[in-house]
């Protein structure tokens, strides 16, 4: 009983806007002799868009209504309607996630581009996104290693950290190759990002808007970018220049980048990819007859990382893909399949943008800890008083006995009696294998009154989104999306 | 020493260990033959030894001098068979003999050792057993493990009524401590699992000597709708506490096993008895409904 899923990826990112279409199969691997289980078995892209320039209104906005025309005609040309796409993501990227209507762009477009296609946004996610789309988990796992992904864009460079086929860290620098956009007739730099402008101040290099730019006058600029990206992957060490790349994260105090701390405690890596648009020049074998032939610096940085201790002194590994990692690992590597032996006592789905409220190992020792813990983190849930839907998440047993459940659904009811009377339903992601159980003694406690989803073998985090799908493999699982929705200011 | 003596020893010490207290250990020492008075004269540690069969078999490493030992481990999580235990000169190492010997001890007392008696009264079971007179004649005769006598017989049609919709059955079958290791957690599971569908259950029956083909035995008499009958797997040397779930559809003498469904492979380390239950539930109420079971339910 293999199934296919069609899925839809898009990208959005500060200088190109792309597409793909993939299809995911899945199928039961479990014998006739056990419970099921159903798992994403294979992934196949069966259809690219052409690369095109991320359409912009204003230098602070995106044209929205562009945007949607390339994705309509894009469906257009590979035949694929609407209807037909059962997952996918539209991740907006780079610089364009901190363009003013972004968030806008993105619902509007998550909505048009099918039912279930969930928006996201936010630097980690779109580090994870890149490093898997660009391949860089699989030689993790396959090599037994640690590789970082650095993926390249146009606005920012976006690093996750593999261990053994795990992401230990994600890091983003503002380093990329719009940074510094350049007049391909005239020569003459146009366009200089602020931390640019910050970077000539402090060297105190003769560049301006209207500076006629040559490989020579930019060299301390790139040479910067790729120090940066050295000791970014703790191969130099860190000096007060490198906070200047660190992209800021919306919501924190301070600007914080911790990959080179990850690297020297915890996650040695011996190998690295790359991935972006620039990559396709830290590969590429041939030179490009004009370096300033995208109108910015692109080219030329690529070249500058060839050439840089960061491919010697790191075995570079070919990534799968370059220029489409984001996109194709927003519509390959996004959806996941929960448990098989689940409970979900009314099709009320896709339900999307649920915030994860997860409980600790300490919070779960016990009914009346449950229920304290979820009424009072309840509170942050609400919205000018108002609750709003939210996921309980926790880990739970591995081997829980029946009292020990009944116990765990006596603390969740009683902890989201709140939700109960906003009419809400019950949802829950519990880690370990127990949702069928779970969900059913939840749903007796309730007098088969409520409606109670239950899922498990899907691992979240506070402040993480999900989004849950139509049920799939003859009802048995339900797809499931974890994403976050942070965007940049 | 002769048999007896050496057995008594044992179950001393076995008991010693698990009441973890040294207060036995006097009395084991004054029975030691007076040839070994050395072993009187040494101290006397209160301390037990540790249980070699607690130790989880996925993350024990014997190698010496290992090339890369974190990634024999990595292999190792996936299987509990018995890799990476080293070796001295030809043979194993002595834990490794003791390991395979304990389980295979442990294996053995699963199929010789009979579900406790209190066990199936804490439980509510009501008791039966197969025309086996005795675990010889149960292991060598199949057959008369799955029939019973006309005394049992009434018991079972007093217990279950006449054309029940469902019934849970639990069997000792190949091992005991399956039985008490997993039923305790799965029947309140499948319980609570068929209360969701308003089906209620009569009170279940133990069948000791029991060998799977009871259940049509069970069914020939009470004209059942479907049976699910719990029963402890073989046990190997992985696990003693494996049971398997045979669930059919108006079981009756003579019919296919291809009519059965069965969860297989329920205990600690595989599907856990609880989810195994609110699984089984669910097929129930699916045999209910399509009026089938084995693989004539995929077919439907």
């Amino acid at each position: 009983m293999r199934e296919e899923l069609l899925s839809v990826g898009i990208d959005i990112g500060t200088s190109t806007t792309q597409l793909v279409f993939s299809k995911l199969m899945i199928e039961n691997i479990a014998s006739n002799f056990s419970v099921p289980k159903v798992v994403i078995v294979d992934k196949e892209i069966i259809y690219r868009s052409e690369i095109y320039f991320t359409p912009l209104r204003s230098p602070t906005e995106i044209d929205g209504t562009k945007v949607k025309e390339i994705i309509e005609g894009e469906y257009k040309k590979a035949g694929i309607e609407k209807t037909g796409i059962n997952t996918g993501a539209v991740i907006i990227t780079g610089e364009t996630a901190r363009k003013e209507n972004a968030k806008e762009v993105l619902e509007t477009l998550s909505g048009f581009a099918g039912d279930f296609v969930v928006a996201t946004a936010g630097p980690d996610l779109e580090s994870i996104i890149a490093g898997k789309g660009a391949g860089a988990h699989v030689y993790s796992k396959e090599g037994r290693t640690g590789v970082v992904n650095i993926d390249i864009g146009g606005g920012t460079s976006n690093l996750a950290l593999f261990d053994h086929g795990e992401v230990k860290d994600t890091g983003c620098l503002d380093v990329g190759g719009r940074l510094v956009k350049i007049d391909k007739n005239s020569g003459e730099i146009t366009y200089l990002s602020e931390k640019m402008k910050e970077l000539i101040e402090r060297k105190n290099l003769p560049l301006r808007v209207g500076t006629i730019a040559t490989k020579e006058n930019l060299q301390p600029i790139l040479d910067a970018m790729v120090y940066a990206l050295m000791q970014s992957v703790g191969i130099r060490p860190m000096d007060d220049e490198f906070s200047l790349f660190i992209t800021h994260k919306e919501g924190e105090e301070v600007t914080k980048f911790t990959c080179d701390e990850t690297i020297k405690n915890s996650c040695p890596i011996t190998s690295i990819t790359f991935s972006g648009g620039v990559a396709d020049y830290i590969y590429g074998e041939d030179r490009a007859a004009d370096e300033f032939e995208y109108g910015d610096i692109g080219i030329l940085l690529g070249q500058a990382i060839k050439t840089s201790p960061l491919c010697k002194e790191l075995k570079v590994l070919k990534s799968v893909e370059t220029i489409r990692a984001t996109v194709v690992g927003a519509g390959t590597q996004t959806m996941e399949v929960s448990g098989s032996t689940i409970t979900y006592t009314k099709d009320a789905f896709p339900i999307k943008n649920l915030p994860i409220l997860k409980l600790s190992k300490e919070e779960e020792e016990s009914a009346k800890s449950m229920e304290q813990a979820i009424s009072t983190k309840l509170n942050w849930f609400k919205l000018e008083g108002n609750l709003q839907k939210v996921a309980i998440a926790f880990e739970g047993s591995k081997t829980p006995s029946f009292v020990q459940v009944s116990e765990y659904a006596k603390g969740l009811l009683a902890g989201m009696k709140e939700l109960m009377e906003q009419e809400f339903p019950f949802i829950i992601l519990v880690e370990n294998d127990m949702a069928k159980v779970l969900g059913q003694s939840m749903y007796r406690m309730l007098e088969y009154k409520k409606d109670v989803v239950c899922l498990d073998s899907i691992h979240v985090e506070d402040g993480d989104y999900v989004d849950i799908g139509k049920p799939v493999a003859e009802g048995t699982v339900l797809p499931v999306v974890v994403k976050t929705l942070v965007f940049n200011k | 020493m002769d048999e007896q003596n050496i057995r008594k020893m044992v179950e001393q010490m076995v008991e010693q260990m698990i009441n973890g207290g040294g207060n036995q250990v006097k009395t084991i020492t004054n029975q030691t033959p007076a040839g070994q008075a050395t072993a009187a004269a040494t101290p006397v540690s209160s301390e037990c030894l540790p249980d070699i069969t607690k130790i989880d078999l996925k993350s024990w490493f014997l190698v010496d001098h290992p090339k890369n030992k974190e990634e024999y481990l990595h292999m190792k999580s996936k299987t509990p068979a018995r890799l990476g235990v080293g070796r001295a000169g030809a043979r194993y190492k002595t834990m490794t003999m003791l390991r395979v010997r304990a389980d295979h001890a442990a294996a053995q007392d699963a199929v010789f050792s009979d579900v406790s008696e209190d066990f199936i009264k804490k439980n509510n079971f009501v008791f039966v057993k197969t025309l086996c007179k005795d675990k010889d004649e149960y292991l060598t005769r199949p057959d008369l493990g799955r029939r019973f006598g006309k005394e049992e017989q009434e018991i079972i049609k007093k217990t279950c009524g006449q054309n029940p919709k469902v019934l849970i059955i639990v069997g000792d079958g190949l091992s005991s401590s399956a039985v008490e290791a997993n039923v305790e957690d799965m029947i309140p599971a499948i319980k609570q699992g068929l209360s969701m569908y308003q089906i209620n259950v009569p009170p279940s029956i133990f069948i000791k000597h029991a060998r799977v083909g009871a259940m049509d035995d069970i069914g020939q008499i009470t004209d059942a709708d479907v049976i699910c009958m719990l029963v402890g797997e073989r046990p190997g040397l992985v696990t003693a506490e494996s049971m398997s779930a045979y669930i059919c559809y108006k079981p009756k003498h003579g019919i296919p096993e291809s009519k059965r469904t069965v969860i297989s492979n329920i205990h600690r380390g595989g599907t856990t008895p609880v989810e195994a239950g609110a699984h089984a539930a669910e097929l129930i109420k699916r045999m209910l409904d399509k009026k089938a079971s084995g693989i004539d339910l995929n077919k439907v």
